[in-house]
């Protein structure tokens, strides 16, 4: 008796080492979401500046854009396209890691409860023992 | 002591432990300096910024600049700046236009613009951040302090003084109460202003009614002079709430009987109406303003005078009753006004500074406005 319920509590306290594992590699994705982000807004915040003052230009102003180490010139139609079109870009990818950054707090909130509900069980066995 | 109990007393140790508290003051505290050190580099930036523009503008004004031109890590040599109204600008993500020097300070002055406004409101949040601060540094010596907190549910029915005085209400609705109480003073001032340029043209049409009840009472009955002023007290036991009507009342009251009549009444006034008679009729007028009850005689001697003085007194006060009924119609709230100041004064005196942690998220925004 005493022997199985060792042996299921140090089940359970195994179970429980993998649910933490889990669990630290989901908040390191997160983590890694909220960085990625970050760097996509500021990127959004730049690109926008850059849109409104295109708009400023006016239709014969020259404009360069900074490709390796050359400055190329550019229609500022085209330009101001490129732009827009990175500005579309970056907002679906946003939207995306969104998404994703939910679907990972559901998952870490899951597996916290999960992890709350062995450690009951552990302390349970053990008040028992 | 046998009373049931009527509320809960927790001490705010037991609720905000204080090196929690001190804690979490730290821990906002280090948030504010993060914050600082930003608002310090986008300050930098401005200025940067700012310099980069005064240069801008300086440079067109000559055709060409004498300059040391850096070239690799350590090294210059002499060399001229031409062409000193182009510049390329980076607009940002490898954008580059090509502008004046005009053109080129509007670019920079947006900039700062953008600039500014991110300062601005890394400036609000820091604000807000420190009223943070400030709240948990004040719950940390509270709760060090060994303050108690008093949480108790408010009976409005079963109100009266004693338990007032052992009552430490709950903080947000006695700053609740005390709002309401405030709007209510201030409509009834206004009110009050109003009924008072009213009272004076009533006076007019209501003093000739007293003048005959006077008389009448002349005639049979000695009535004391004090008799007749002290109806305005019973009838404004309302005082402590209303300063401004109860002048007013007393004022109307008091006008009407001391008017030539009434000189006449207190010269007569005999040393037989006593005290203690005077006071019970005005206790009785006090209770039932309107109800034109008997007064109970206390000296058999002149029971009857007294009875009718009571009536001609009550009639008098029903007359008011009415009369600032119509005008101001305030006698309902009045009751429940006094309730809610003694209340709230109580509240204070019995639990001055522990509620406030009952309720960190009011008594925070409170402390924001």
């Amino acid at each position: 008796m005493a022997s199985s319920s060792s042996s299921s509590s140090r089940e359970l306290q195994k179970e429980l080492e993998a649910k933490a594992n889990d669990l630290s590699k989901i908040q390191k994705d997160i983590s890694k979401n909220h960085q990625v982000r970050k760097k996509y807004t500021i990127q959004l915040g730049e690109n926008e500046l850059v849109l409104k003052e295109l708009d400023l230009l006016n239709e014969d102003a020259n404009v360069y854009k900074l490709i390796g180490p050359v400055l190329v010139k550019q229609d500022l139609a085209e330009a101001n396209a490129n732009v827009k079109k990175r500005i579309e870009y970056i907002s679906a990818e946003l939207k995306r890691l969104d998404s994703t950054l939910q679907d990972l707090e559901e998952k870490q909130n899951s597996k916290k409860e999960a992890i709350f509900k062995l450690q009951q069980r552990i302390q349970a066995g053990k008040a028992k023992a | 002591m046998g009373e049931p109990v009527k509320g809960t007393v927790t001490s705010l140790s037991s609720i905000f432990a204080p090196e929690d508290a001190q804690k979490a003051s730290v821990h906002v505290q280090e948030v504010i300096s993060e914050r600082q050190k930003e608002v310090q580099q986008l300050q930098a930036f401005l200025n940067d910024n700012t310099s980069l523009v005064n240069l801008v503008k300086k440079l067109p004004d000559q055709l060409h600049h004498d300059i040391m031109v850096p070239f690799g890590k350590a090294a210059f040599f002499p060399g001229k700046l031409i062409h000193t109204n182009e510049f390329m600008v980076l607009l940002g993500e490898g954008y580059y236009a090509e502008r004046t020097s005009k053109q080129t300070v509007e670019i920079l002055k947006r900039r700062g613009q953008g600039l500014e406004s991110q300062i601005e409101s890394l400036n609000a949040v820091i604000k807000d951040l420190k009223f943070e601060a400030s709240f948990f540094d004040e719950t940390a010596t509270e709760a060090a302090e060994g303050i108690v907190e008093i949480r108790e549910d408010f009976v409005e029915e079963a109100f009266d003084e004693d338990k007032a005085t052992t009552s430490g209400d709950d903080d947000f609705a006695r700053i609740l109460s005390r709002i309401d109480e405030l709007e209510k003073e201030e409509l009834e001032s206004e009110l009050a202003e109003e009924g008072e340029e009213k009272e004076e043209a009533d006076e007019a049409d209501i003093e000739p009614e007293f003048r005959n009840l006077e008389i009448k009472e002349l005639l049979d009955i000695p009535v004391s002079k004090d008799s007749h002023i002290k109806v305005p007290t019973p009838s404004g036991s309302n005082t402590p709430v209303m300063p401004v009507d109860h002048n007013i009342l007393k004022e109307g009251l008091s006008h009407a009987p001391m008017s030539r009549d009434e000189v006449e009444v207190s010269t007569l006034v005999s040393s037989s109406s006593n005290v203690s008679s005077k006071t019970r009729v005005a206790a009785s007028s006090s209770s039932n303003a309107s109800s034109k009850t008997s007064v109970p005689a206390s000296g058999p001697s002149n029971a009857s005078s007294k009875t009718s003085v009571a009536a001609s007194m009550s009639k008098e006060v029903s007359n008011f009753g009415s009369r600032s009924s119509n005008d101001k119609a305030f006698t309902g709230s009045i009751v429940e006004h006094t309730h809610n100041i003694e209340n709230s004064q109580k509240g204070q005196t019995s639990a001055p500074a522990p509620t406030p942690a009952s309720k960190p998220v009011s008594r925070f925004k409170l402390q924001r406005k």
